[in-house]
């Protein structure tokens, strides 16, 4: 009902977000739980506002053609929506993954000045 | 919003069974199954709003708002249906009744008429100065049309009259339209069996017959080509049928018979020749105003100085619907102030709604919901309600334009093809929802301010804008109600307009005869015989033939310059000459003021005398004795006997009351009434009254008798002779009301309408405004104010908007009288018994319709209310 745009970490990290699902969708098709398992795994910072806000991050990616959803049965047994990489989703992964690695590059060159020397 | 809702429904599910798979590793690492629940649901978080963003993701939410808030209204206005009823009805009122003129002024005046290429086709007639009816233009000068002017493809002559037309069935009237050889080239139209006429048929005893001839009078009979009808004494053979639907020359179909005239004829036509109306094709690219330019200017060139600046050359449409403007603008005009009535009803209507809404919109505005979201629920509630009421009023639009068309098709030009075009139903359409945007404005902005403002018990809320809607309301009811009041005043001084004549116990009988071509004394003795049998009918108190009987359409008088005796001749001095028999003044029950009435011994003496009327007697013998003055028709220097109709002298013998000879409330011309048997049989007077004749039959006995009698009388005294009419004067006077009357009753069904909308108005408003004012009343009751203060503080005010409403309000009506001052008669523009009652009826249903707030706001419990804060 509300049209009121909220000042979350989710919008900010948005593209994180989409390019951390295209990510685990790489080994493989997964459903919601498993997704949200591993991204917490990798970054617990994303998914700070709970689990939830991976789901309309799954609609967005759906509607962009860049996964596809399917019914299938869960590792317990359970009916459950699974989520897999388009061919498209694929491509973009790549483009994005490359983007995303100069662009972080970039900051951590702002970040820190000096050559960052292993510890 | 299936597919919707099943969309929302496995994203629900999806969202479940992540939570529950939580749920589940969370138990399966040993937390006790409440804490695994609940350490599941935070580490979700919001499921609505996770929900509601994916949604937002899949986008076309506004199509979803809308029909949810389309549900939503349709859901809250189940929820009243007393406000739902009334807002409907009041729109449907307005609307109903815009969608009505509008068709029936589509369908009339701007639709062309169904003829090939309507727009270059044009009627080139004559205007009178005075009257603006319009003439016909001579022979010559319709040749002279064809043969120089360079605007038009073509030109042809076409007269209209009645006369009696012999089929099968017998001898029945009929249009009779005399046409050149080329008028249907230029009509353009191909016949629908058979031929239609050409150059060779000039001279030829032939007739093509319209669609609705063929259909009533030739029984539809496919073998119709070659079969005879009789007209005028003689036999004429149907070349061809006209298709259906052909509107000229009448604007509407009518059994009509076409019969070739040539404009070289003279004298000799089948009525009074001569004369005739141009039908004319205009050359592509020529306008109509080019047109008359270039006809006046030939016309003025002309010798025979016909003045060409009372030319008058009009579209074919405009020329048959050309008298419906004026009354179908001046509808237009009541029903727009109609919708605006309703338009504003049903915006206070809505402001008292959004008042008492005002806490579930704050409500709703505290939960997030934005003010445009608010603003457009309350538009489509506003919407849906007002389109709701342009098709309830379209129904009825649809419902009324069928009765007018079945009432009135044939009756006026073009009213049998009024029907609801799409194009009206648009605009309607249109209203409703320019209407619906209108009312949903003033509330919206004061939910706006109040939502924002947030308490509204700070202060007693008061509306201006719903007061300011119901002043209008008044406003333009009195507008409609004086108006009202005109044509009531109008009607009855119509009623009231003297006669001159007792038309009690008077039937009238219209007689044609078959041959147009009978000699004046064949004629006289068949009148003569016919007067004596019907005299001697038992019952029948007083006959007599007269050729100008009041409210008849077949009424002829001929305007003369006329001699007075001892009175020097002004170029001005004319009296309309009539012809009567001797037994006048008895049967028509004209009242003779002094002298004496015609009498069995005028007839044969060679000493002619006259009776003139009251307004001969003022016009040129005021102050004289009029009885014994010599009278004759004047004579121009050089003119001789012969050119004049009547050259002998008549004496004044009696004088009668003025009779009205137009329509009611006609003005009085001078007459003469000459007796018909002193009148030479060679008087070209006979020549022009002999193509109809009309007779008065006074007579005590019941209608239907007396017909039989008569129709007996007839069958063997008057053979050879139509009967066109026959109908009591009271008959005759009620068909001369009746445009009047059906006036009268679309405007005072106006008039009713806005009245009844003012109500509901004014009670609306009141019925708001006690609820708003509640505390206010109950601090005044605490504080010592009575009942009947209370109540006198709502009638105040209700009489307050009342004086500002009739302010403007007489000063619009003013106006409005002004717009229909040709439609009055008696009352003036401005007339104060029409603006007081008009004025008091509204002060009674305003002091009505705010007495029931006024005893609801007298009952209100000052402790109840009181405490209540």
């Amino acid at each position: 009902m509300s049209t009121r745009e909220g000042n979350d970490p989710i919008d900010l990290l948005q593209g994180t977000l989409d390019l951390l699902i295209l990510q685990t969708l790489v080994f493989g098709r997964a459903h919601g739980h498993a997704i949200a398992r591993t991204i917490g795994l990798r970054s617990d910072e994303v998914l700070r506002v709970g689990h939830g806000s991976l789901y309309p991050a799954l609609q967005r990616l759906l509607k962009l053609k860049l996964i596809a959803a399917e019914d299938g049965i869960s590792e317990n047994n359970r009916k459950a929506r699974f989520y897999r990489l388009t061919e498209k989703g694929r491509k973009a992964l790549a483009a994005e993954t490359s983007k995303w690695q100069r662009f972080s590059e970039a900051i951590g060159r702002i970040l820190s000045p000096a050559p960052s020397k292993p510890r | 919003m299936q597919f919707w809702n099943s969309r929302r429904e496995r994203l629900r599910e999806e969202i479940r069974t992540h939570i529950e798979m939580e749920i589940e590793e969370n138990l399966q690492s040993g937390m006790p199954p409440e804490a695994a629940r609940q350490a599941a649901q935070i580490k979700f978080g919001n499921t609505l709003l996770a929900v509601e963003r994916s949604r937002e993701v899949w986008g076309a939410l506004w199509l979803e708002y809308l029909f949810q808030d389309l549900r939503y209204a349709l859901r809250s206005l189940c929820r009243a249906p007393g406000y739902t009823a009334v807002v409907l009805l009041t729109l449907a009122l307005g609307l109903g009744s815009v969608a009505t003129i509008l068709a029936m002024t589509d369908s009339v005046l701007l639709r062309p008429v169904p003829l090939p290429h309507p727009a270059q086709l044009v009627v080139i007639y004559g205007k009178t100065a005075q009257t603006g009816t319009y003439t016909e233009l001579t022979y010559g000068q319709i040749q002279e049309l064809r043969r120089d002017s360079r605007v038009f493809s073509a030109v042809s002559g076409y007269a209209t009259t009645v006369a009696p037309v012999g089929a099968s069935d017998g001898m029945r009237i009929a249009l009779l339209c005399m046409v050149t050889p080329d008028f249907f080239r230029v009509l353009s139209i191909q016949p629908k069996m058979g031929r239609l006429l050409d150059s060779g048929d000039a001279a030829q005893p032939v007739v093509v017959v319209s669609y609705d001839f063929w259909h009533d009078r030739l029984h539809g009979n496919p073998h119709a080509i070659g079969s005879t009808v009789k007209l005028s004494g003689a036999m004429r053979t149907v070349i061809g049928v006209l298709p259906q639907g052909l509107e000229f020359p009448i604007g509407a179909g009518a059994p009509a018979v076409f019969a070739p005239m040539s404009l070289q004829a003279k004298g000799t036509g089948l009525f009074i020749p001569g004369a005739a109306l141009a039908l004319a094709r205009l050359q592509p690219g020529v306008s109509i105003s080019q047109a008359l330019g270039e006809t006046r200017s030939l016309f003025n060139h002309a010798h025979d100085g016909v003045d060409g600046q009372h030319l008058a050359v009009e579209s074919v449409t405009r020329f048959l619907t050309g008298s419906m403007q004026t009354p179908l603008l001046a509808l237009l005009g009541g029903v727009a102030i109609l919708l605006l009535i309703a338009c504003s009803n049903a915006a206070n209507l809505q402001i008292a709604r959004a008042t008492e809404r005002l806490s579930e919109m704050q409500l709703r505005s505290a939960l997030g919901a934005s003010f445009p979201r608010l603003l457009q629920q309350l538009l489509i509630e506003s919407l849906v309600i007002s389109l709701a009421g342009a098709a309830v009023g379209g129904g009825l639009s649809v419902a009324a334009v069928a009765v007018i068309r079945k009432a009135y098709a044939g009756q006026f030009a073009r009213f049998d093809e009024i029907a609801i075009h799409p194009g009206v139903f648009a605009a309607t359409a249109l209203l409703a929802i320019v209407a619906g945007l209108l009312a949903s404005l003033a509330p919206a902005f004061s939910t706006r301010s109040r939502t924002l403002a947030g308490n509204r018990r700070t202060a007693t809320p008061r509306n201006r804008v719903s007061s300011v809607l119901v002043v209008l309301q008044i406003t333009l009811t009195s507008v409609l109600l004086v108006t009202c009041g005109l044509f009531v005043r109008t009607f009855r001084a119509l009623q009231q307009a003297p006669l001159g004549f007792d038309p009690h116990n008077v039937t009238t009988l219209v007689l044609m005869p078959e041959d147009s071509h009978r000699s004046p004394s064949l004629q006289r003795e068949t009148n003569t015989l016919l007067l004596h049998r019907l005299q001697a009918l038992p019952g029948v108190e007083a006959a007599a033939m007269q050729t100008t009987i009041p409210f008849s359409n077949y009424s002829f008088s001929m305007n003369g310059t006329t001699d007075v005796g001892g009175r020097p001749f002004h170029k001005d001095d004319s009296a309309f000459y009539s012809i009567v028999s001797s037994d006048f003044v008895r049967a028509s029950g004209i009242h003779l003021l002094r002298g004496r009435g015609f009498l069995a011994r005028d007839d044969g003496s060679s000493d002619m005398v006259a009776l003139v009327n009251q307004a001969f007697v003022d016009k040129y013998l005021a102050g004289r004795n009029p009885l014994g003055v010599t009278v004759r028709m004047h004579r121009d220097p050089g003119e001789k006997d012969s050119d004049i109709p009547l050259s002998r002298n008549l004496t004044i013998v009696g004088i009668v009351e003025d009779e009205l000879q137009g329509p009611l409330g006609s003005s009085f011309e001078p007459m003469v009434y000459l007796d018909d048997l002193q009148i030479p049989t060679d008087s070209a007077f006979l020549q022009v009254f002999s193509i109809a004749s009309e007779y008065a039959i006074r007579s005590p006995l019941p209608r239907d008798v007396l017909d039989k009698e008569i129709r007996a009388a007839l069958e063997q005294a008057a053979p050879g002779m139509a009967e066109m009419q026959l109908q009591s004067m009271q008959e005759g006077i009620a068909n001369s009301l009746r445009q009047r009357r059906i006036a009268l009753r679309l405007v005072s069904s106006f008039g009713g309408m806005a009245l009844f909308l003012a109500a509901i108005g004014i009670y609306g408003l009141f019925a708001y405004a006690v609820t708003l004012r509640r505390r206010e009343i109950g601090i005044r009751m605490a504080l010592g104010s009575s009942r009947t203060g209370i109540t006198g503080l709502i009638l105040s005010h209700a009489g307050r908007l009342l004086f500002w409403g009739l302010i403007p309000g007489i000063a619009g009506a003013w106006l409005a009288g002004h717009a229909v001052r040709s439609f009055l008669f008696g009352v003036k523009a401005l007339d104060p018994p029409a603006v007081i009652a008009s004025a008091a009826l509204l002060a009674l249903v305003a002091a009505l319709a705010a007495s029931v707030p006024a005893w609801r706001a007298a009952r209100v419990d000052p402790m109840e209310v009181l405490r209540a804060e």
